[in-house]
C-alpha cells in the first residue's frame, strides 16, 4: 500500500466549458454559467435560474452506445470520460479490460427518468413505460454505461453519497489502485439538472434568485446546476513509463459523518474538521502546507458560516492566510458532480499554479473571515490543494492533491 | 492491507425472519416468502406475487418514536442496525467513540420517496412537496438516517452496483478496515419493495410470470420474484475485536469485483467476468478450490444470469464444482435486491456454524451439463469452514467474496 497514485487525464462537461481547457480558462476569467432554466418550465418556482449545460449534444461524445437510450447523467459522464481518456493519451486497448475500472459519484442518478415516469403516471399512460426505465434509471447504470461505452471490465461502482459523492468516488479509485485491484481508474461524478432537485431546494428556501455569492455577507443561497467530471487515475510508475503528463498526485483523503442532521451541517463543524484532519494526518502534512482550499461554498447563509467555523477549527490562526474559493459561484451546485469537478480544479490548480476566484463577492461577512479569492484569479505556487465537500446525510469529505515530485 | 477483517455481529430483517437463526431455520424447512402483493397498486401490472416482509412493525426494533421522517428502506435498515448492534454487543456510546462507519448497498434506496415527492409537486403544486421528504430523496438517505440514529460518525458510503450492490458493499467495507481507515463498520444493504422497482423489473422482463417457475438453476425457471429486506454485518479489525473481547463469528478473507461488458446480454462474457472475480477473491484469500466448502449464490431464477453464475463457479472451482454444496437463499426470499449479498453471507455463516446446507426449494431439474453437481432441493449435512459468496448482477456488476466461518 505504498503505491503512489497520480492524475493523468481530466475531462469536464460544465456550464462554462467542455474539456478542461475551455473550462479552466473560463473559470480563471470568472465566467458565470448561471442562466434561466430551459430544461423545464420554471415559472411555478419562485426563482428561475440554474446552472444548466446548454447546447450539450450527447451524440457528439457517445461513440459506441446509442445516446438516445441513455439518461442525461450517463451522457454527461460518458462525455467527460472520453475527454479524460483522450486527455490522458490513454490507449485503453493496451490495458487488460478487467484491470480498468470506473467509479462515479452522483447525488440523484438519473432523476429525469423518475420525472418522465411520473408524467406518464399522472397522464394515465403508465402502460407506456417499457424496459428503458430499469435500463436507464437505477444510479449504478452511470458507471455501467461508462464501462460499456469505453469497454472497461474492472471494478465498477456508482457511489451516491449526495454532494460529497465525487470525493467518495475519487477516494474509492485511489484505494482501489493502491490495493492493486486495478491498473487504471476513471473516477469522477455526474448529475443532470432535475426538477426534483430544483423543487427540493426551492422548498428548503435555499435557492438564490439571480446569482451565487459564496462568503458574501448578502449571499442569498445556492443555485442547482449540472455537469460531470471524470479523471484518469493510475500508479505513478505506470504514468512515468508511458510518458504521461501528470497533473497532480493524490495525497490522501478523509471521510466522516456528522451523524447530526440530514440536511444541516454540524453547528461546530465537527465532521468537516475531522475529515480535514484525517486527510492531513494520512498525508503527513500540516495545515500550513496547504496552498489552496476548494470550498464546498454553496452560497447558502448556513453552509458558508459553518464551513468557515470548520476551516478555522483545523487551520486555527492561519485560516485567513489560506486562499479558499468556491467554483459554485460560477457553476452553481452541480450536486454529485461538484466535488469531482472541484477535484479537477484542484488538479489544475496544482498543475498550473493558478487559483480560480469566488465571483460575485461584494461585501465581506464577519462570520466568513477567510480569503475567498474575491473576483479575480490568482497566480501563486500551489503545492497542496484541499478539496472539501459536504452533503445531505451529514457526509463530509476531504481530498488532498499535491504536486508530484519524482 | 495487513489487517484481518472479522465479523462480530449480524442483524437482519427479512421476509423469513429477523435473525440469522430464524432465517436459517426457514431456509432449512423449505419455506418460501412468496405471497400476493399487498399495499401497492398493481392494477397496471401483471405481477401478483412478491416476497415482501409481511407485518413489519418497526417499534419492535426501534421503540415508540415518530417514524414519519423515515421511509421504509430507512426503517428496514434502522431495524437491521439495531439487531446488528445487539448481536455484536455494541452500544451507541461504543459506536460514537470508535467513529464507526456504515457502508450500505442498495439499488433503488429512496426511489419511492423520490417519486412521491415529485408526483406531489406536479399534481398538488410545488408548495405542497414536503421539505422533510426532500431530505430523504437523496439515495444515501437510509445511510444518513442510520448514522444519525446510532451515532455512526465514520465514513458513510452508499454503494450502487445493481443486484451486486450488497456484496460490493461488504468488499468496500472490508478494504476500508484492511487499509486501517476504520476499525468498525456496519456493512450490508437494504431495499424496500417498491412500486417503481416492481414496475421496472416487470417491464424489463426480469420477473417470473404468474404461476411459473422462479426457482434458481431450475431448467424451467423464467424469472425472479421481487423481495425486500435489510441486512448488516458488523466488521472489525481483528485486534480491535480481540481487545474488546468480541465473539468472532466469521472472517472476510478476500473479495474481488468486476464488470460484464456485455451487461448480461452474453452468458459467456458474463460468466467470464464472475469467474475472474472468484479467482481474484480466492487468490486474495489464499484458498484453493478444494478448500471451498460451500457456495452461497445470488441465483434468483433469472434465465441468463443464473446460467452465467453457474458457469463461472464451475470454471473457477474446476473439479471441485461437481461436489461443492450450494445454497441459493433467493429460492426462498425472492430477490431482496440491495440486501441480497449480506443475506447470502449471513446465511452461509449460519450454515457453516450449524453444519447443514439448506436445499434450493422447488428445484426439480437442472438440465444437462449443469456444472454444479451437488445442488439439491433438500437440506443436507454440511462440513465447511470456508464459503464462497457470489453475486452475478443482471446487467454487468459482479462480485465474489470468501468468508471463513467459526
Amino acid at each position: 500500500m505504498t503505491g503512489r497514485i497520480v492524475v493523468t487525464g481530466i475531462g469536464t462537461v460544465t456550464s462554462i466549458g467542455t474539456g478542461w481547457r475551455e473550462f479552466w480558462a473560463n473559470l480563471l476569467a470568472g465566467k458565470s454559467g448561471i442562466s434561466r432554466i430551459e430544461s423545464f418550465n420554471p415559472s411555478r418556482y419562485p426563482c428561475h435560474n440554474g446552472g444548466e449545460v446548454k447546447g450539450f449534444d450527447a451524440s457528439r461524445h457517445v461513440r459506441n452506445l446509442d445516446a438516445s437510450q441513455l439518461g442525461r447523467a450517463s451522457q454527461l459522464a460518458i462525455a467527460a470520460a472520453w475527454l479524460a481518456v483522450d486527455d490522458a493519451g490513454l490507449d485503453l486497448s493496451a490495458i487488460p479490460p478487467d484491470r480498468a475500472g470506473v467509479s462515479v459519484g452522483t447525488t440523484s442518478g438519473e432523476p429525469v427518468l423518475i420525472e418522465q415516469l411520473n408524467d406518464r403516471i399522472v397522464a394515465n399512460q403508465a402502460d407506456q413505460v417499457g424496459a428503458e426505465f430499469l435500463g436507464q434509471y437505477p444510479c449504478h447504470v452511470i458507471a455501467a454505461h461508462v464501462a460499456e461505452e469505453c469497454g472497461l471490465g474492472g471494478v465498477n461502482l456508482s457511489i451516491p453519497c449526495a454532494c460529497a459523492a465525487g470525493n467518495y468516488a475519487m477516494s474509492h479509485a485511489f484505494d482501489t489502485l493502491r490495493a492493486g485491484r486495478a491498473s487504471v481508474m476513471l473516477a469522477g461524478g455526474s448529475d443532470a439538472f432535475s426538477r426534483i432537485t430544483f423543487t427540493g431546494f426551492s422548498r428548503l428556501g435555499a435557492v438564490a434568485p439571480e446569482r451565487v455569492q459564496p462568503f458574501d455577507k448578502n449571499r442569498k443561497g445556492m443555485i442547482p446546476g449540472e455537469g460531470a467530471a471524470m479523471l484518469v487515475l493510475e500508479p505513478l510508475e505506470q504514468a512515468l513509463e508511458r510518458g504521461a503528463r501528470i497533473y497532480a498526485e493524490v495525497a490522501s483523503y478523509g471521510l466522516s459523518c456528522d451523524a447530526h442532521h440530514m440536511t444541516a451541517a454540524h453547528p461546530e463543524g465537527d465532521g468537516a474538521a475531522r475529515a480535514m484532519g484525517m486527510a492531513l494526518r494520512e498525508a503527513g502534512l500540516a495545515p500550513t502546507d496547504v496552498s489552496y482550499i476548494s470550498a464546498h461554498g454553496t452560497g447558502t447563509p448556513t453552509n458558508d458560516r459553518l464551513e468557515t467555523i470548520a476551516v478555522k477549527r483545523v487551520f486555527g490562526d492561519g485560516a485567513a492566510a489560506v486562499p479558499i474559493s468556491s467554483a459554485k459561484s460560477m457553476l452553481g451546485h452541480t450536486m454529485g458532480a461538484a466535488s469531482a469537478i472541484e477535484s479537477a480544479i484542484c488538479a489544475l490548480a496544482v498543475h498550473h499554479d493558478r487559483i480560480p476566484p469566488t465571483i460575485n463577492f461584494e461585501t465581506p461577512d464577519p462570520e466568513c473571515e477567510l480569503d475567498c479569492v474575491p473576483n479575480a484569479a490568482r497566480e501563486t505556487r500551489v503545492d497542496v490543494a484541499m478539496n472539501n465537500a459536504y452533503a445531505f446525510g451529514g457526509n463530509n469529505s476531504t481530498l488532498l492533491l499535491k504536486k508530484c515530485v519524482h | 492491507m495487513s489487517r484481518r477483517v472479522v465479523i462480530t455481529g449480524a442483524g437482519l430483517v427479512s421476509a423469513l425472519g429477523d435473525s440469522s437463526e430464524s432465517l436459517f431455520a426457514a431456509l432449512c424447512e423449505g419455506r418460501r416468502a412468496h405471497a400476493p402483493i399487498q399495499g401497492i397498486d398493481t392494477s397496471g401490472l401483471k405481477s401478483r406475487t412478491g416476497a415482501a416482509i409481511q407485518g413489519f412493525v418497526e417499534k419492535t426494533y426501534l421503540g415508540v418514536k415518530n417514524m414519519r421522517p423515515y421511509d421504509r428502506t430507512a426503517r428496514l435498515v434502522l431495524a437491521a442496525a439495531r439487531l446488528a448492534s445487539d448481536s455484536a454487543t455494541l452500544t451507541i456510546d461504543d459506536l460514537k467513540q470508535r467513529e464507526a462507519g456504515l457502508v450500505l448497498g442498495t439499488m433503488f434506496c429512496s426511489v419511492r420517496t423520490i417519486a412521491e415527492f415529485d408526483r406531489r409537486a406536479i399534481t398538488a403544486g410545488v408548495e405542497y412537496a414536503s421539505v422533510m421528504d426532500f431530505a430523504n430523496t437523496v439515495i444515501n438517505a437510509a445511510a444518513g438516517q442510520t448514522a444519525i440514529w446510532y451515532g455512526l460518525r465514520g465514513l458513510n458510503a452508499t454503494i450502487c452496483g445493481g443486484l451486486a450492490s450488497g456484496l460490493q458493499a461488504l468488499g468496500y467495507a472490508a478494504d476500508m478496515i484492511r487499509l486501517g481507515r476504520s476499525s468498525l463498520i456496519y456493512a450490508g444493504g437494504g431495499e424496500e419493495f417498491s412500486f417503481e422497482g416492481l414496475l421496472g423489473f416487470e417491464r424489463a422482463g426480469w420477473l417470473s410470470t404468474e404461476a411459473e417457475c422462479p426457482v434458481p438453476f431450475d431448467s424451467r425457471r423464467d424469472g425472479m420474484v421481487l423481495g425486500e429486506g435489510a441486512a448488516l454485518l458488523v466488521l472489525e479489525d481483528s485486534d480491535s475485536a480481540a481487545a474488546r473481547g468480541a465473539v468472532v463469528k466469521g472472517e472476510i478473507l478476500g473479495h474481488a469485483t468486476g464488470f460484464d461488458r456485455s451487461r448480461g446480454k452474453d452468458v459467456q462474457t458474463g460468466a467470464a467476468a464472475l469467474e475472474r472475480c472468484i479467482r481474484g477473491a480466492m487468490a486474495e484469500a489464499r484458498v484453493e478450490p478444494a478448500s471451498i466448502g460451500l457456495v452461497s449464490v445470488s441465483a434468483n431464477g433469472s434465465t441468463t444470469s443464473d446460467q452465467a453464475e453457474a458457469l463461472a463457479i464451475g470454471a473457477a472451482l474446476n473439479s471441485r464444482a461437481a461436489a461443492v454444496p450450494v445454497m441459493a437463499v433467493k429460492a426462498a426470499l425472492g430477490e431482496p435486491v440491495g440486501a441480497g449479498g449480506a443475506l447470502q453471507t449471513i446465511a452461509a455463516i449460519e450454515a457453516m456454524r450449524q453444519g447443514s446446507v439448506p436445499g434450493i426449494t422447488g428445484l426439480a431439474e437442472t438440465g444437462d451439463s449443469f456444472p454444479l453437481g451437488a445442488v439439491s432441493a433438500f437440506t443436507g449435512p454440511l462440513q465447511a469452514s470456508t464459503a464462497l459468496i457470489t453475486s452475478q448482477g443482471l446487467d454487468g456488476n459482479c462480485c465474489a467474496l470468501i468468508v471463513r466461518g467459526t
